[in-house]
């Protein structure tokens, strides 16, 4: 079968001290400079495709990289057969139709000054829809993902982190993309909306058949949710293999300890 | 702002205006005196510029409240026709100095790189002068009137927006919601006018309403040094200026402009402070405002 998104040998390295600021804390070792280092993995269509590993590991700059928010220093990213490294102006915001993002901060994704139903119709807005199908579309959206029409009228900062999110999935899938990137778009909930949105995402998974990348650091959300994980280290796979693989049969010392970590 | 308002059971009790209630009564007065400045001729009891040497420098009584000048014109019809050069001057200059900082901050901050360090560099070499002695020199260098003043006067001001924006735009370009809008396929354009702008709108605003005063100050010391407004039109700092040897014996020709600037820049500080706190972002959306 042929992968829906491969990403090979991707590099990257952060070039100024405002970008690297999560590495900061570390010992400054020259290694800590590639946030990223030769990552490779692909993802295939109706896959769900988990990456774990601790705070600094790499997981979001390999997701902000894979959507072409960062630059990549080395590797390749290919999306449905085509080359998205280095595309550019309005090529890049093409590969947005077919991959999208689910960020973790529910209501920092959300513009404080602009309404709910503004941010979920502003792709469909870009590609050139009336004011008036924008809107049908959005209150559809909106209902599929749970939430109440009239959400569309409201600010992020009235509805709860759970509600938030919801409307962030109902952005993503706007354009009905191929790719659905979950950069820890559970972890800043608490656990029963955690279940919510995962269920959420399960069933979408069925309906609008999308490949997820699920960013994640909590193994056991991992184990119920993906088909194949990735563990990361400072910047590198260090594992990968199915969730009971990993879990029943950790190869690498580190995968030990965040099951360990995990089970406390 | 405080009131005492008396309850029922005969106690006092201390009432708050709310902070959009006090937003309104200064826009209103705000209002009022542009309107006053704009209908300046058909308000004044007298032409301003007419010249009566019977009647030069006579105190304030019924027939001229605000008394004469040394050529006998009613310092009222002045002051009320120097409203019009003082406060339209001043906010000409404050929307010009705002949105030249402002382009030029958020495409800085936006950009960053090359952009960013050479209109940085020029907006450093700008305020590395000492500014009204700048603004002086270069009065000088294009002779006075009011246009010249403005224009000197923005040289040297527009750095402090170009820096104000650049780091409002520094701080939400990192936002979360920055990154959503690239996903939804806006263009760097369209990010800047869709959610950068908005989001720096109210401290932009809000130091231009407090410009307003300090901008009419710095034009009234322009005039007041000859370089402004030329005799014999009205404008406050000129008309302080052309006072200034009179000030002991004639002290109204020196405080009835004097009154004007210090009303009208009490008022636009208290409009720009009465902004701020109804921009509050977290109470902003409730209260309605903006």
């Amino acid at each position: 079968m042929k992968p829906i998104l491969e990403v090979k040998n991707l590099t990257v390295q952060f070039k100024d001290e405002s970008d690297r600021r999560d590495l900061r804390r570390k010992p400054g070792t020259k290694e800590n400079l590639a946030a990223v280092h030769a990552v490779s993995f692909s993802l295939y269509p109706n896959e769900v495709l988990g990456i774990v590993g601790e705070s600094g590991s790499g997981k979001s700059t390999v997701a902000r990289a894979i959507t072409r928010l960062i630059p990549a220093k080395e590797g390749s990213i290919c999306l449905d057969g085509k080359d998205i490294t280095a595309v550019r102006g309005k090529e890049r915001r093409q590969i947005y139709e077919k991959i999208q993002m689910v960020f973790q901060s529910p209501a920092g994704s959300f513009d404080p000054g602009r309404t709910l139903g503004y941010s979920v119709g502003e792709s469909l807005q870009n590609s050139g829809l009336s004011k008036q199908q924008v809107g049908e579309r959005v209150k559809e959206l909106l209902v599929r993902c749970g939430l109440p029409e009239e959400f569309a009228d409201r600010y992020p900062h009235t509805v709860s982190g759970g509600q938030c999110q919801r409307a962030a999935i109902a952005r993503a899938l706007a354009v009905q993309p191929e790719v659905l990137i979950c950069d820890e778009a559970t972890s800043a909930l608490d656990v029963t909306v955690q279940k919510q949105i995962l269920h959420l995402l399960a069933e979408l998974k069925e309906r609008e058949k999308m490949s997820y990348l699920f960013i994640c650091h909590d193994l056991a959300l991992v184990q119920d949710f993906c088909d194949r994980v990735l563990v990361m280290r400072g910047g590198r796979i260090v594992e990968e293999g199915t969730p009971e693989d990993i879990l029943q049969h950790p190869r690498s010392s580190y995968t030990e300890d965040l099951i360990r970590a995990a089970l406390l | 702002m405080k009131m005492a308002g008396k309850t029922g059971d005969g106690r006092y009790q201390k009432r708050k205006i709310s902070a959009k209630q006090k937003l309104w009564i200064l826009l209103i007065l705000t209002l009022l005196l542009l309107l006053a400045a704009i209908f300046a001729e058909s308000i004044c009891p007298y032409d301003p510029n007419m010249q009566n040497y019977d009647m030069a420098l006579k105190p304030p009584d019924a027939a001229h409240p605000f008394g004469t000048d040394r050529y006998g014109r009613d310092m009222l019809s002045r002051v009320i026709i120097g409203a019009r050069t003082s406060i339209f001057s001043a906010l000409l200059l404050v929307l010009i100095i705002a949105v030249i900082g402002t382009t030029v901050g958020v495409l800085c901050g936006y950009a960053g790189g090359a952009v960013d360090m050479v209109l940085m560099r020029v907006s450093d070499v700008c305020l590395a002068f000492p500014g009204l002695v700048f603004a002086l020199a270069i009065a000088a260098v294009l002779n006075g009137g009011v246009g010249n003043a403005i224009l000197a006067l923005a040289a040297i001001s527009w750095p402090k927006y170009a820096r104000l924006a650049r780091s409002q735009t520094l701080a939400v370009k990192k936002a979360a919601y920055i990154s959503a809008a690239r996903l939804a396929g806006d263009s760097p354009f369209q990010i800047i006018v869709r959610h950068i702008l908005p989001n720096i709108r109210g401290q932009i605003l809000v130091t231009a309403m407090l410009d307003v005063g300090t901008m009419m100050m710095e034009m009234a010391a322009l005039s007041f040094l000859g370089l402004g407004a030329k005799p014999p039109t009205a404008e406050w700092g000129s008309m302080m200026s052309e006072g200034r040897s009179m000030f002991q014996t004639y002290p109204w020709v020196v405080l009835t402009p004097g009154i004007g600037i210090f009303v009208t820049v009490v008022l636009f500080n208290l409009l720009g402070d009465a902004v701020r706190d109804c921009m509050d972002p977290a109470t902003r959306k409730e209260r309605g405002i903006l």
